[in-house]
């Protein structure tokens, strides 16, 4: 599967995600391998377990910026509204939005394991 | 081209940046905390920094803040990084200082093309700061130079030193200075001071006129001669006001009423003018003051050189004219400092020139970041570490306004600690190395001290006691100089020298030396072994 593939299976916008990156689709590629690595998401699953949703917050924040920046919109789109979700006070619909969040991202990990 | 650092708790989003900015050179950091430590110590070398705005331990408002406080941003461009969608917070960044904020998702190329324009704009801004601060300096040396030229020409024919003209423009900054400690009623600049104690170097332009015989007779002036003599106050009001240019300049006008009524008095039996009181500008009766303290502290040739402890009874105890009460008590208020510029070695530029220098930089923000200026204080900080390597003594220095504690390097070291401890009072690494109890005695010795009495003396005392083969190490810290040693146990003391710094009555923090009492077996002996040049 080519790296175009991959972002259309997870219903992202390859094209601008590749703009972002000055065009480069070696770089595109490069930190998108990398995401994987990146321990982001597990803290957030973590924090939410544990109901540190102070930090959550920061997590899901966090992830939200690294998602737009790699153009994985449908997980950034969840992130966000997770993100949201815990700002002020922890809106009752969290664990469904956590959910979401979990669901989108094993999406991208599984497309990432698909790729060429 | 200087570094730039990224600020940002993901490690992905700084290897993402640095990426986009090849070519650069790149430095890293994860949270606020190690961010400010970094910009504290690398200062000039940071050319912009990309902030994130959520981080832990310290976030990228806090270290806008910090910046701020410590003039960092002047010098120091900050473009905040944030895919923080509130305006509240985005306009908070920029209240704080940042330059630009860009939202998330980043584009390579807009990340690229911001970051040189500011690049470029900052460079551009810290040329022209360097070429204003270096004309600035160079027209106030011109400027100095002509004045004191013109002096020593008149000191010249009067078979003086030349140090006349230097010691009473000094006297005259301290005794304004002093005068303003004192009373409302007189209100200076640092720029009007400064433009008077200028002027004051003309005081005695007048004396061109007199002849030799009279300016340099050993024995008492007669009558007539005295008479001639006297002139030269009126005569040098006159050269100044005939000028046919700058007559309305303010140094002008200040050198006038300084070379006319320098010699009048408090009570009206003063000349030329016999003017009495407050009709005499203060100037002049500054000027006056500073004249007479010097002559009465130097060699004449109708004379020998009194004490400044003489000299300044003889003027408070009015035998040498009578003077505004209130300047009385402003020389008895600032002696000390007048016997101490006495006492200096007057050189073309001495310490207290660049204290005045260095005052008037520090509160020229415009100024703040020229080279010069940053020159000199990398010239300071590299004087201290060497100093300290040599004697292996340690010294620290914390700031309130960051909460920040920065120790030495030889110190740090040798005793395993970061060179940055934020929050040092509450430091867990402080306190297990030390002990609660001596973090607790020296926040309490902090409280008791005040700007009347800033010098804490302390002493360290560290105990090492062998257990069961096992080495522990205890450390009391007292102001007492000795301490009573358990037997089978090693001691090694520290003199603990610290000031406490104020700014208009509030506490601003603590500067201090950790100097070894005797040679044996301590912490800080490791110094010893260290690499001096390593240090540096």
């Amino acid at each position: 599967m080519t790296l175009k593939d991959f972002y259309d299976k997870i219903g992202s916008d390859y094209n601008s995600a590749l703009l972002r990156m000055g065009n480069s689709e070696k770089m595109l590629d490069k930190f998108v391998r990398k995401f994987p690595n990146d321990k982001t998401a597990e803290q957030l699953f973590e924090c939410i377990s544990k109901e540190d949703y102070q930090l959550a917050f920061r997590m899901a924040h966090t992830l939200k910026g690294l998602c737009a920046n790699l153009g994985l919109d449908r997980l950034q789109k969840a992130a966000s509204d997770l993100t949201e979700a815990l700002r002020n006070q922890v809106a009752p619909n969290t664990p469904q939005l956590c959910e979401t969040v979990r669901a989108e991202y094993e999406k991208v990990i599984s497309g990432l394991n698909e790729l060429d | 081209m200087g570094k730039i650092l990224i600020v940002d708790d993901s490690q992905m989003n700084r290897e993402i940046l640095a990426d986009m900015l090849g070519g650069y050179e790149i430095i890293e950091a994860e949270n606020g905390k190690e961010a400010v430590a970094i910009v504290r110590e690398q200062t000039t070398e940071i050319s912009l920094i990309l902030l994130d705005m959520l981080m832990p331990e310290m976030d990228g408002l806090e270290v806008l803040e910090i910046m701020g406080k410590n003039k960092w941003l002047d010098g120091i461009p900050v473009i905040m990084i944030s895919s923080e969608d509130s305006p509240e917070l985005t306009h908070m960044a920029y209240e704080l200082g940042v330059t630009e904020y860009i939202r998330r998702p980043f584009d390579a190329l807009i990340v690229q093309k911001r970051c040189r324009n500011i690049l470029a704009l900052y460079a551009k801004q810290k040329k022209l700061t360097d070429l204003f601060a270096d004309q600035f300096y160079e027209r106030e040396k011109n400027s100095h130079m002509m004045i004191d030229i013109l002096a020593h020409i008149v000191e010249f024919r009067n078979n003086e030193c030349g140090l006349h003209v230097k010691n009473v423009q000094k006297y005259t900054e301290i005794l304004l200075r002093g005068l303003m400690r004192i009373t409302n009623k007189y209100k200076f600049t640092d720029a009007e001071i400064e433009i008077i104690s200028n002027a004051s170097a003309l005081h005695d332009i007048g004396k061109i006129s007199i002849p030799d015989e009279i300016l340099n007779k050993p024995g008492k002036l007669t009558d007539e001669e005295f008479k001639i003599m006297k002139s030269h106050s009126a005569a040098g009001a006159r050269m100044l006001s005939d000028l046919p240019f700058y007559n309305e300049e303010p140094i002008v006008k200040l050198s006038y009423d300084i070379a006319r009524w320098h010699h009048e008095r408090w009570d009206g039996r003063g000349y030329p003018d016999g003017l009495k009181g407050d009709d005499i500008p203060i100037a002049a009766q500054v000027v006056s003051l500073a004249d007479v303290y010097d002559a009465l502290t130097a060699d004449r040739v109708y004379k020998k050189a009194f004490t400044h402890e003489k000299a300044v009874s003889m003027i408070l105890g009015g035998e040498c004219g009578t003077f505004n009460p209130m300047l009385l008590l402003c020389l008895d208020l600032v002696k000390d400092e007048m016997r101490s510029i006495k006492e200096k070695s007057i050189s073309e530029k001495s310490e207290h020139d660049i204290k005045a220098y260095a005052r008037e930089l520090l509160k020229n923000d415009v100024l703040f970041s020229s080279d010069r200026v940053v020159k000199r204080l990398d010239h300071e900080r590299l004087k201290n570490r060497f100093f300290d390597a040599v004697t292996g003594e340690c010294s620290f220095e914390y700031h309130v306004s960051t909460r920040m504690m920065t120790i030495s390097r030889n110190a740090a070291v040798s005793l395993g600690l970061p060179e940055t401890i934020m929050d040092p009072f509450s430091d867990k690494t402080l306190s297990n190395m030390f002990g609660a109890d001596v973090i607790k005695y020296i926040i309490s010795q902090i409280r008791n001290s005040s700007p009347k009495s800033p010098v804490l003396y302390l002493y360290l005392h560290e105990l090492v006691q062998n257990y069961d083969g096992e080495l522990k190490e205890l450390f009391v810290l007292s102001s007492d100089e000795t301490i009573e040693c358990p037997e089978g146990a090693d001691t090694c003391s520290y003199r603990i020298l610290c000031l406490t710094t104020w700014e208009n009555d509030n506490y601003t923090g603590v500067i201090g030396k950790i100097v070894p009492m005797e040679f044996g077996y301590g912490i800080l002996k490791g110094a010893d072994h260290i690499d001096i040049k390593g240090l540096l």
